[in-house]
């Protein structure tokens, strides 16, 4: 009995010890998911990966983050991305169209990270084990963390200054993310022009029409998401409320910035940015918004389980709020509210992400000519883009084609493309910050406790010395 | 020739240093080293890349006592061990005993059941309970329908019941585990003790504080000295059940350390390691007082 006692002793630590080591790989990609704002929840990339007819996707769907630039051939580029529903068609339709047109033997070796942290994730690594052989030749990264990224490891990416492109042609507020020191690293995938979308079926329940919610106030809207609410038991307004985006989008579009400069906070004396807090707290309380513990629960519960009637968020949620498709047809999108009303529209901007090369890629000029030539302004590229992953550019060249002006059934017939460019030019150029993530938590933290009863004042104190002691100032 | 005029002693003892040199060796490089290049690193500041040595030195050090947040995650930290240890123990204790009973039927099935959630990997375990306490989850829908709760209630959502929810995992996830040192402990205990006690005329509550207790103690020890160093150091339900919210109430030590290396981008090693070392400072001090309070053979 004794020895067989000691025999389940030892088998049970080395289950234990078996089952640490399988977790700790496992939670460091599953950890940060509240961190990204672009990548869609990985039950709809594998409900996509299932739909796709394309084989191409089946070979696209490889979970391991790994790569193997060593052995790969002269027309070979490999590159990272994370959204099997958005930048990963936009990708494979950039290849499609370079072998097409330029050269047949190419090929793309797209990389598929379960979410955007695990890019971020692998160059933190490589740059602090100061060997970069193990990123493969581009990655695709998100704007806001680009600055910091290049500022901390500066040789981590190479400048395509000499790349031949046009930059004059896209949007200046999407590659103010990708130009340090005026000199430019990145390639413009898409555009995170904020839209504003609502059920016209829910909002007609309350009595109201979408040309009602255009130009209106935030306690119009309150007020309006109250009625709604009643109504149809569906919130106006659902966010991640540990990546709560409302904040950087609501004081966007009234201009104003969290940031004084680089390395400045501007938050408890920032009385936009006070208003706006209690705004979001508000809304919550009266049941307009619905604050998800996190990011997969604000799209899987909140958008994809239909419990809102309005959803606001950069662009690149709409295939996210395409995945119900019994709610085709019911969806229009318009401008956001803002604090003023009275017929002012607000027009932000959030997340998006553009393709850099990184160190490690000894094929940089091949690797230069297929993303000028591609993500440089080709509208085969950028029609295909927008066909396969509604990915919407901010090339002003290339978003005039008439794939664009075409009307969408999803979003009832509407020309969402075409309105999301012209709303893109709206969008005002803001005060950026390394820490833009990092201010984005500590908000968060500050609307909970405000939420949780604390006082707004000391709250959004604390964000600020918290903050600031982040950035060691 | 040397070699032959060797004892046996020292051949033998020659044969164990050799024996013991690859482990030796092994521990070394992937253990020490690291670590003393993380004391090191936890001197310095700046990003990964290019690190330069802090001003002042203990800079990092001195800034954790002013870092609100880690504060937080330090109390929440012993939170979960205060209240959770405790229960744990005594669970794991009581079911120990009630499994060593000699009548029990299906022992080894009921043995299996308490063990088996150890087998369960600590990630997926920690998405079990997020979904089965997520506002549109089972535990919700069951109070509801049974009429307890009126409305759905975001366990997760709120700090006191994010915080229950991970005790409560936590409780579900390591009693059994710490049960089998206890069986374990248990069966070492020679049956004669026993009858004696009940010859003596000692009830069954008696029999366990005066006999089964002291006798454990060495196995109580240790599995305190294990949940208190696992505790210490706990992430994954921290960042798998709750990511530290709402607010980062629910945030632990690691996952804070976690967060200002990898998590957010913020990748200040320097800053991480010296919290590391601090936490292993506490793990230090709470064992080194936890065997000096349980041992005493001198």
């Amino acid at each position: 009995m004794r020895k067989k006692l000691v025999s389940i002793l030892l088998a049970t630590v080395t289950t234990v010890s078996l089952a640490a080591c399988g977790s700790s790989t496992a939670s460091t990609t599953a950890s940060s998911t509240a961190g990204d704002s672009t990548a869609t929840a990985t039950s709809d990339a594998s409900a996509a990966a299932s739909e796709s007819t394309d084989t191409a996707a089946a070979t696209a769907a490889t979970t391991a983050v790994n790569v193997d630039t060593a052995n790969e051939g002269d027309d070979t580029l490999s590159v990272y991305a994370w959204d099997a529903n958005f930048n990963i068609p936009a990708l494979k339709d950039a290849e499609k169209d370079y072998q097409d047109n330029v050269d047949p033997n190419f090929k793309l070796n797209i990389i598929q990270a379960s979410q955007s942290s695990d890019v971020e994730n692998a160059i933190t690594l490589a740059a602090s084990a100061g060997d970069y052989s193990t990123l493969p030749d581009i990655v695709l990264f998100q704007d806001h963390y680009f600055h910091k990224y290049v500022t901390d490891y500066p040789d981590a990416f190479q400048s395509v200054d000499d790349a031949g492109v046009d930059w004059t042609d896209f949007g200046a507020e999407k590659l103010s993310y990708s130009t340090v020191d005026n000199k430019h690293y990145g390639f413009p995938v898409d555009n995170g022009t904020v839209i504003m979308a609502y059920r016209v079926d829910l909002l007609k329940q309350a009595g109201y029409t979408i040309d009602d919610m255009k130009g209106i106030s935030w306690d119009d809207f309150i007020k309006i998401g109250q009625e709604v609410y009643a109504k149809t038991g569906k919130y106006l307004l659902s966010m991640d409320g540990d990546g709560n985006d409302l904040v950087y989008m609501m004081l966007q579009a009234e201009g104003v910035s969290q940031f004084k400069d680089n390395t400045t906070p501007y938050i408890s004396d920032n009385k936009t940015l006070v208003e706006v807090v209690n705004k979001i707290v508000e809304m919550q309380q009266k049941n307009v918004l619905y604050l998800a513990n996190d990011w997969s629960e604000y799209t899987d519960q909140t958008i994809m389980g239909d419990m809102v009637a309005g959803v606001m968020n950069g662009n690149w949620i709409i295939p996210t709020i395409e995945q119900v498709k019994d709610n085709s047809g019911k969806w229009e999108i318009t401008t956001m509210p803002t604090l003023e009303g009275n017929g002012k529209e607000g027009y932000a901007s959030n997340g998006g992400s553009s393709l850099y090369i990184t160190a490690n890629c000894k094929k940089a000029d091949l690797a230069k000519k297929f993303l000028a030539y591609t993500f440089g302004g080709s509208t085969v590229t950028y029609d295909g883009a927008l066909k396969d992953g509604g990915v919407i550019t901010t090339c002003i060249s290339a978003g005039k084609s008439d794939a664009y002006q075409a009307g969408v059934a999803y979003f009832n017939n509407q020309p969402i493309y075409s309105q999301i460019v012209a709303m893109g030019a709206n969008v005002p150029v803001i005060q950026q910050s390394d820490y833009h993530y990092d201010c984005r938590t500590q908000i968060a933290a500050a609307i909970q406790n405000i939420i949780g009863g604390a006082d707004a004042t000391s709250a959004l104190k604390d964000a600020e010395d918290q903050l600031n002691m982040d950035m060691g100032n | 020739m040397k070699a032959k005029k060797m004892s046996v002693t020292a051949k033998q003892r020659r044969a164990g240093w050799i024996y013991l040199t690859p482990a030796t060796l092994l521990i070394a490089i992937m253990s020490f080293y690291p670590m003393v290049q993380a004391l090191f690193t936890s001197f310095k500041t700046g990003s990964s890349a290019h690190m330069r040595w802090a001003d002042p030195i203990f800079n990092n050090y001195i800034r954790m006592f002013r870092d609100k947040l880690f504060i937080r995650s330090l109390g929440n930290t012993f939170l979960y061990l205060i209240v959770e240890v405790p229960i744990m123990l005594i669970l794991a204790i009581l079911l120990a005993q009630l499994l060593n009973n000699k009548d029990l039927k299906f022992k080894g099935f009921f043995r299996t059941c308490v063990f088996l959630p150890c087998a369960t990997s600590l990630v997926s375990y920690s998405l079990i309970f997020k979904s089965l306490f997520a506002t549109n989850g089972l535990i919700n829908l069951i109070l509801v329908k049974l009429g307890i709760f009126e409305s759905n209630y975001n366990f997760l959502g709120t700090p006191s019941s994010a915080r229950a929810i991970i005790i409560i995992a936590l409780i579900w996830r390591w009693t059994g585990y710490n049960m089998v040192f206890y069986l374990a402990g248990l069966q070492n205990i020679e049956y004669s003790v026993y009858e004696a006690a009940k010859i003596d005329g000692a009830n069954g509550w008696k029999t366990f504080w005066k006999i089964t207790v002291p006798l454990l103690k060495p196995t109580i020890v240790m599995t305190m000295i294990m949940s208190i160093n696992g505790t210490l150091q706990l992430f994954d339900e921290s960042v798998n059940l709750t990511s530290g919210g709402p607010a980062n109430t629910t945030i632990t030590m690691s996952h804070y350390i976690y967060n200002n290396s990898f998590g957010k981008g913020v990748a200040n090693f320097g800053y991480a390691s010296a919290l590391s070392f601090l936490v292993f400072m506490m793990v230090a001090v709470l064992s080194a007082i936890n065997m000096k309070a349980g041992d005493k053979r001198d």
